[in-house]
């Protein structure tokens, strides 16, 4: 639906806090959360569908989580839960687009900056790459 | 819930991009097929082998030794059509044989990647060394066992984190690869005619005729030599949707064959021309290395060098990732202990069975080099016996599988029939007499004493000589590590009886995919 409100969410305090300020955007505009979460098994070395499938059912209780927390949070924000079998950045954007939404949110990497350059970093590469706005929530320091 | 039946709309968007599953094209396909049997790296741990074997009629093994791999591959291909787990021999043979059986293949799997293990990270440091100009710290074993160590550890975190280069660099790199070895060849074979180097040999047509030397030979060869192309079958037949799903995995198979088999026999008849056939048995350890530096100026010579390294690095990738999927596979069947199956929550890949292969092969490797005189010679003969095993069970399970369909057209008669046992038998013959070659230590060119020499017997039944003294120690590691499954077999049988009480199972039909193997109690995936 246009002016969703996308939920990039895996489970760590990144995306926790994301979830929250997700919630609170969601109510602000009056629009659907959709919690998403994007997973993806490399094909290289053969065949992996019993792998995918384990893969798949961990992205669809992290969502499922997700979509418990948030509806925790707020009773009154519609909320829907997407596990998508593609990379976290592909799975965000596509959604993003197929959803005409209105903004994607993430939990920053301030956890691990390093690891972020190491690995690449989904919200720096959604910041480079989405095409509709992109908002980075730190995790609350301890 | 929303989530599945949005996941599949989602997942129908995808567009093609890198070596995403359902999107991958003519190159990727066929750099997949050839990037997993590593021929530079292949090159360097076994050319010296081979021409141990079988003298100067190493070419004809790298042909023949082909024969059985494109046999099996027949039913990789078949087989994954059934069913595309990752356990792969384990699951099939599971359903065609037997649980039992379909265990110790999968047990089988394990024990032959990490049987590898050593000789990559023994051709990672050496290579290293080599690099560097550091030949004398090359030739040592400690630095080189450092190096090794840390190349299994930093391989092991990369799989972990589950880090994968695009298909773009793969290509490239790829493609430098098989560049670099065929101007090898080339300049190799040049400068054979115009400078005649010493010990220098013209190629001839006898080298391409397998059939000279002893049957033993014969086996011993190809039990080396097929492991150059080991992890092509399964690369090439992955039954994924590519661009054009009808025609991209045929011809990437025949593509990705052409250049392998190819590069295999040009390299293989250049560098025995260089400096002669014995010159690469007595430098099996850095075959590449050594005649690089001849053949190459110094900068050539390290780009050869780098090419080997980058091969080996894509060889344990592709070592470690199906090594810990197969761990996986057994874990999510109850074949093994349920840890296995854990799904490291950040990076989404099997994060205890990568951590618990990398640290064996650790232990392994360093416990190796302890007691072998010649680390890559052992691990690269005893991994012939991994994979003829498994191979070999592969090729069973399909006709066994499918035994049903086998005379429904001349097609399948050939490809789930006549291919897969043809192969399965070549394996197993290969051995079953690499078994008394390797056991009797005239035979052994790595200079290894053997183990048990109690074990021994000396007989002739018609034409056939069975001579048995002792063990040597590429025996004693392929052989008896295969071994070792059985007990833990019936341990582990003991403990959680779950999955020895699958019923075997036959195809329904050629195309559809198999029932799911689910034990009786709990619920499997």
């Amino acid at each position: 639906m246009a002016g969703d409100i996308i939920l990039g969410y895996e489970g760590s305090r990144g995306s926790a806090a994301a979830l929250r300020t997700a919630v609170a955007v969601a109510r602000a505009f009056n629009a659907t959360l959709v919690v998403a979460c994007g997973y993806e098994v490399s094909p290289v070395g053969g065949e992996v569908a019993d792998y995918a499938k384990v893969v798949q059912r961990l992205g669809e209780e992290k969502v499922a989580e997700g979509l418990a927390a948030a509806r925790a949070l707020d009773p009154t924000v519609t909320v829907e839960a997407v596990a998508v079998p593609e990379r976290p950045v592909e799975a965000l954007l596509s959604l993003a687009g197929q959803r005409q939404a209105r903004c994607i949110v993430v939990g920053g990497n301030s956890e691990r900056p390093l690891l972020g350059v190491i690995l690449g970093s989904v919200p720096h590469k959604l910041l480079h790459r989405s095409t509709v706005p992109v908002l980075v929530v730190p995790a609350p320091e301890e | 819930m929303a989530t599945r039946q949005a996941a599949v709309e989602a997942g129908g968007e995808a567009g093609s991009k890198g070596l995403k599953s359902g999107a991958l094209g003519l190159v990727s396909t066929t750099v997949i097929g050839v990037a997993s049997t590593a021929p530079a790296y292949s090159l360097a741990a076994s050319l010296g082998l081979v021409t141990a074997a079988v003298g100067v009629h190493s070419p004809a093994i790298m042909l023949v030794a082909f024969l059985p791999m494109l046999f099996i591959a027949a039913a990789y291909y078949y087989l994954n059509r059934a069913d595309p787990d990752c356990g792969t021999t384990f699951t099939w043979v599971t359903r065609a044989i037997g649980p039992k059986t379909g265990w110790l293949g999968g047990w089988g799997i394990l024990m032959t990647d990490l049987v590898v293990m050593p000789s990559l990270s023994q051709i990672a440091g050496k290579y290293t060394f080599d690099l560097f100009g550091a030949h004398g710290v090359a030739n040592g074993v400690f630095w080189v066992t450092v190096v090794g160590v840390l190349w299994i550890v930093v391989m092991t975190a990369i799989c972990y984190v589950g880090i994968e280069l695009s298909a773009r660099t793969q290509v490239a790199l790829l493609g430098s690869e098989i560049v670099i070895l065929a101007v090898f060849a080339v300049v190799a074979l040049i400068k054979v005619y115009a400078n005649n180097p010493s010990g220098s040999i013209h190629p001839a047509l006898t080298w391409f005729n397998p059939f000279v030397g002893s049957s033993g030979a014969l086996a011993a060869g190809v039990l080396t030599a097929v492991f150059i192309y080991w992890g092509w079958d399964t690369a090439v037949t992955v039954n994924e949707e590519c661009d054009d799903s009808a025609r991209t995995p045929g011809v990437a198979a025949v593509l990705s064959t052409l250049i392998l088999v190819g590069i295999y026999v040009i390299v293989t008849v250049a560098a025995q021309s260089f400096h002669g056939s014995d010159y690469l048995t007595k430098n099996s350890a850095d075959v590449l290395g050594a005649l690089g530096r001849d053949v190459f100026g110094s900068v050539f010579y390290k780009l050869l060098l780098l090419a080997v390294l980058t091969s080996a690095s894509a060889s344990t990738q592709t070592t470690i990732l199906p090594a810990a999927r197969s761990a996986l596979s057994m874990a999510v069947h109850r074949a093994a202990p349920a840890r296995f199956a854990d799904i490291s929550p950040r990076y989404l890949t099997p994060g205890f069975a990568t951590v618990v292969f990398g640290a064996v092969s650790v232990v392994w490797y360093v416990g190796l080099t302890l007691i072998s005189k010649n680390v890559l010679g052992d691990s690269i003969l005893a991994l012939g016996f991994g994979i003829c095993f498994y191979y070999a069970l592969t090729g069973y399970a399909c006709v066994i599988y499918y035994r049903r369909h086998v005379l429904s057209s001349l097609k399948n008669l050939v490809l789930i029939g006549v291919a897969p046992l043809v192969g399965a038998l070549m394996l197993t013959w290969a051995f079953l007499k690499s078994v008394f070659v390797y056991s009797n230590p005239a035979n052994s060119s790595t200079g290894n004493s053997a183990y048990f020499k109690f074990i021994h017997f000396d007989f002739t039944v018609w034409h056939f000589h069975f001579y048995l003294k002792g063990l040597g120690p590429p025996l004693v590691i392929g052989v008896g590590l295969l071994i070792i499954g059985l007990p833990l077999m019936w341990l582990w049988r003991l403990g959680r009886p779950e999955f020895f009480e699958h019923a075997r199972q036959t195809a329904e039909t050629l195309d559809g995919p198999a029932p799911p193997l689910t034990p009786r109690t709990g619920s499997g995936v």
